[in-house]
């Protein structure tokens, strides 16, 4: 019985909604015509001169519509006035002084207008307006007015002879439809003449240089997160439909600096929420709306905060940032790292999230990394100054795949006795480039790379301290089969997460890939690289939405969906 | 009270003196019925627009032949049957953009249905059911008229489909009186209007019936 009762309600909800609630979307094509009516815009003409009449079906009282397009047109005197545009049925021509019967008939319903003709002369012609500049590319309707013998006054824009003196400048329509028009062609001077009969009249016209007409902000309507930076370009286009880049012209402009300010033509993004961007010149703006989003900075931690160095060596520091949305993400690009004795200590920035904190002399002083308003970080840095006794390097022999890499460790042993890792403080060289490279700089200083197979092993060396460090590497060729992608797939906002990429080789060995791979994400305003060159493989959550990331390597692609919440 | 309301307290009223039947019949069955039939407003297009129908309540008549399976049968409590089926609807106002007219004329259905309805009994009198149909159905629109003048006609054989709940009531081993609802839908035929061009028509029905099925 239950069963019942819910397939019943079940079918009466699915069956409620039927039956159409749209708004119609078709004419009357059914209830019969009654009755026209005609409207002109002149009742009496000039002789030569042509008025356009157009014609109001009344629809059995019902409703009302334009019916010109479906009338016939006839005159009961065709020689006072008569139909003879082809182009445009509903134009009478004034033929000789009279007055005639203009009959409009649609099926078997008819309506008639009494049209006066004169035979007054024109003595004059105004164009109107007076417009004498027009920037390229753009377009002026010009209307001419006959001043009749008898004071009257009757628009003769379409009977009159349009000419331009100069072509090359602007045209100027001649043609039933678009007598009168003007479109300014390139820079420089015409006379437009507009000439009935014996009489002309003439209306200088400059063309001038194309004017800004609108301005693009590109990206349109971008989510970032907060304590990013986003690059803003704007293009012009003029009346000649060329196109500016004018980024570095425009005034910028973000409605709530609180969201995001600028410099120059990049904004940087402060706390969440949205702000309009606009770009202005000329009195012409264009905008974009930019989202903000992942959290505000709430607190800073930084890694390590507590170090020793000895001096002359560097150590990678890292900043995170905890936002008020709960999202955790790498900020050690964007905090400001200020040492307190810069003589014992500096910190080098070459880009991305990449932080050296670089010991200059014996001492000890503290580091503090800054955004905002937020309470800093510190790092409290002691340098010391013993003597290397000895170094050794980690592994020792190393079995390399072509096309993949890993990274040698360097510790260094000091009179103290003290140790260090010194890895970013070496240099470091390959015997055989041909076969494998080793990283000099950047965070991925001390990673070998395999290039070719090679019979010999190559000797990577890392020198620091005046000591020297060997290691040994095989570089293999293998048959790649397979590349998977691993990570977490579903991410809130704000967050930073890691992907790995793994190979699989004929042999069935597995290699982590991650630092030889190339990364790419396809909807930056889901989600983002976090760092191409010093964080690969991790993506940050920036909005709500899918995003498809690519992982390839050696030929082989493949992708994972993310889904950020 | 409208019409169809009308004509479902009628119907209603002999069951009050049933007496509930003792066993539940199983076999063939033949039965007929009749209902109000309620046409859904429509939508009528054509290549330059839609319109809006709509239709007062008319009246539905039935036939029908099936099978009632019996009680503990592995398909299952209920039973199948092949249903004919007149409905006609007038048309009451056609709305174009400019407004509504008064329509005319009238839009009829006749369709043939094969249906399965699960029957579920229990020891009262009462034995619900519920279930559906798939089949066919000629639609025609028969001298229907916007604004006095003609509007559309012709007719057209569609897919047809209803879904149905209702209740029977054994009034004798082989008499049930059976009161239901039916939704019929069908895909939009296409009729001609007075300029040539088609106009394809939504329908969609809501039917009340009343009916007697006996089994032999």
């Amino acid at each position: 019985m239950i069963n019942l009762l819910v397939s019943g309600v079940l079918i009466l909800m699915v069956v409620s909604g039927c039956g159409w609630n749209g708004n119609p979307t078709r004419n009357d094509y059914v209830t019969p015509l009654t009755a026209i009516k005609i409207a002109a815009a002149s009742s009496n003409l000039a002789v030569n001169t042509t008025t356009t009449l157009t014609a109001t079906g009344n629809f059995s009282g019902l409703f009302a519509r334009d019916v010109t397009s479906q009338v016939v047109w006839s005159s009961t005197s065709p020689d006072v006035a008569a139909f003879m545009t082809s182009a445009s049925p509903n134009r009478v021509t004034g033929i000789k002084a009279g007055t005639a019967i203009l009959v409009a008939t649609v099926g078997s319903v008819s309506s008639t207008y009494t049209l006066t003709v004169r035979s007054d002369s024109v003595t004059s012609i105004t164009i109107s307006p007076t417009t004498s500049s027009l920037p390229k590319g753009l377009t002026l309707q010009y209307s001419a007015t006959g001043h009749f013998s008898d004071n009257t006054t009757q628009d003769l824009t379409a009977d009159a002879t349009w000419a331009s003196s100069a072509l090359a400048v602007a045209t100027v329509g001649n043609a039933a439809g678009n007598k009168g028009f003007v479109t300014a062609v390139t820079a420089g001077d015409t006379n437009i003449t507009a000439t009935f009969g014996v009489v002309t009249a003439t209306q200088p016209l400059t063309v001038t240089v194309p004017v800004l007409q609108s301005i693009a902000v590109l990206p349109a309507n971008p989510s970032r997160l907060t304590l990013s930076t986003v690059p803003f370009t704007a293009t012009g286009t003029y009346s000649d439909a060329s196109t500016v880049d004018l980024t570095s012209q425009v005034a910028w402009n973000s409605s709530n600096t609180a969201v995001a300010s600028f410099s120059s033509a990049t904004a940087t993004t402060a706390t969440q929420g949205t702000t309009t961007i606009s770009a202005a010149l000329s009195g012409i703006t264009g905008s974009t709306t930019l989202k903000a989003t992942g959290g505000n900075l709430a607190s800073i931690t930084v890694n390590p905060y507590v170090v020793t160095l000895v001096k002359d060596t560097v150590s990678r520091i890292t900043a995170t940032g905890t936002f008020s949305d709960g999202s955790i993400r790498d900020i050690t690009g964007v905090v400001s790292w200020s040492p307190a004795d810069t003589s014992i200590a500096t910190v080098l920035m070459p880009g991305g999230n990449l932080a050296w904190l670089q010991a200059l002399v014996a001492g000890q002083t503290v580091i503090s990394a800054s955004s905002g308003s937020v309470t800093p970080a510190t790092v409290t840095l002691t340098v010391t100054a013993p003597s290397v006794s000895s170094i050794a390097i980690v592994p020792t022999t190393l079995d390399l795949t072509v096309g993949t890499g890993s990274r040698f460790v360097v510790t260094g042993y000091f009179s103290d006795g003290t140790s260090q890792d010194v890895t970013a403080s070496c240099d470091w060289s390959s015997d055989n480039l041909a076969a494998a490279t080793v990283s000099k700089t950047g965070s991925t200083i001390g990673r070998v790379s395999g290039v070719a197979a090679s019979p010999a092993q190559v000797t990577i060396s890392a020198k620091y301290g005046g000591l020297t460090a060997t290691a040994q590497v095989t570089v293999n060729a293998r048959t790649l089969k397979d590349l998977a992608i691993s990570g977490s797939t579903a991410v809130n906002a704000g967050n930073q997460i890691k992907f790995t990429a793994t190979a699989t080789y004929s042999d069935s060995s597995t290699v982590d890939v991650t630092e030889s791979t190339l990364w790419a994400i396809d909807s930056p305003n889901v989600a983002i690289l976090a760092d191409i060159q010093n964080q690969l493989g991790q993506v940050v959550a920036v909005d709500k939405g899918t995003a498809t990331l690519t992982a390839s390597f050696n030929g082989i692609v493949k992708t994972a969906t993310i889904t950020v919440n | 009270m409208n019409r169809i309301c009308q004509i479902i307290i009628v119907g209603c009223l002999p069951l009050i003196l049933c007496a509930p039947a003792g066993a539940q019949h199983v076999g063939p069955y033949a039965g007929a019925f009749v209902g109000g039939s309620s046409l859904a407003d429509a939508r009528g297009s054509d290549d330059k627009g839609d319109v809006r129908l709509t239709f007062d309540p008319g009246f539905a008549g039935s036939a029908v032949l099936g099978w009632d399976f019996e009680a503990g049968n592995p398909v299952g409590e209920g039973r199948v049957e092949l249903e004919y089926t007149r409905r006609s609807n007038p048309l009451k106002k056609v709305e174009f953009v400019e407004g509504s007219r008064a329509g005319g004329g009238s839009v009829t259905a006749d369709s043939l249905l094969l249906n399965a309805f699960g029957v579920f009994h229990d020891s009262g009198r009462w034995a619900p059911y519920v279930g559906g149909g798939l089949g066919a159905a000629r639609v025609e629109a028969t001298d229907m008229k916007a604004s006095g003048q003609p509007f559309v006609s012709g007719s057209a054989i569609v897919f047809a489909y209803q879904l149905g709940i209702g209740v029977d009531v054994a009034l004798t081993e082989h008499l049930n009186l059976d009161l239901g609802y039916r939704f019929f839908g069908s895909i939009a035929p296409n009729f001609t209007e007075v300029g040539g061009r088609k106009l394809a028509v939504d329908y969609f029905s809501h039917n009340v019936v009343l009916g007697l099925r006996v089994g032999f």
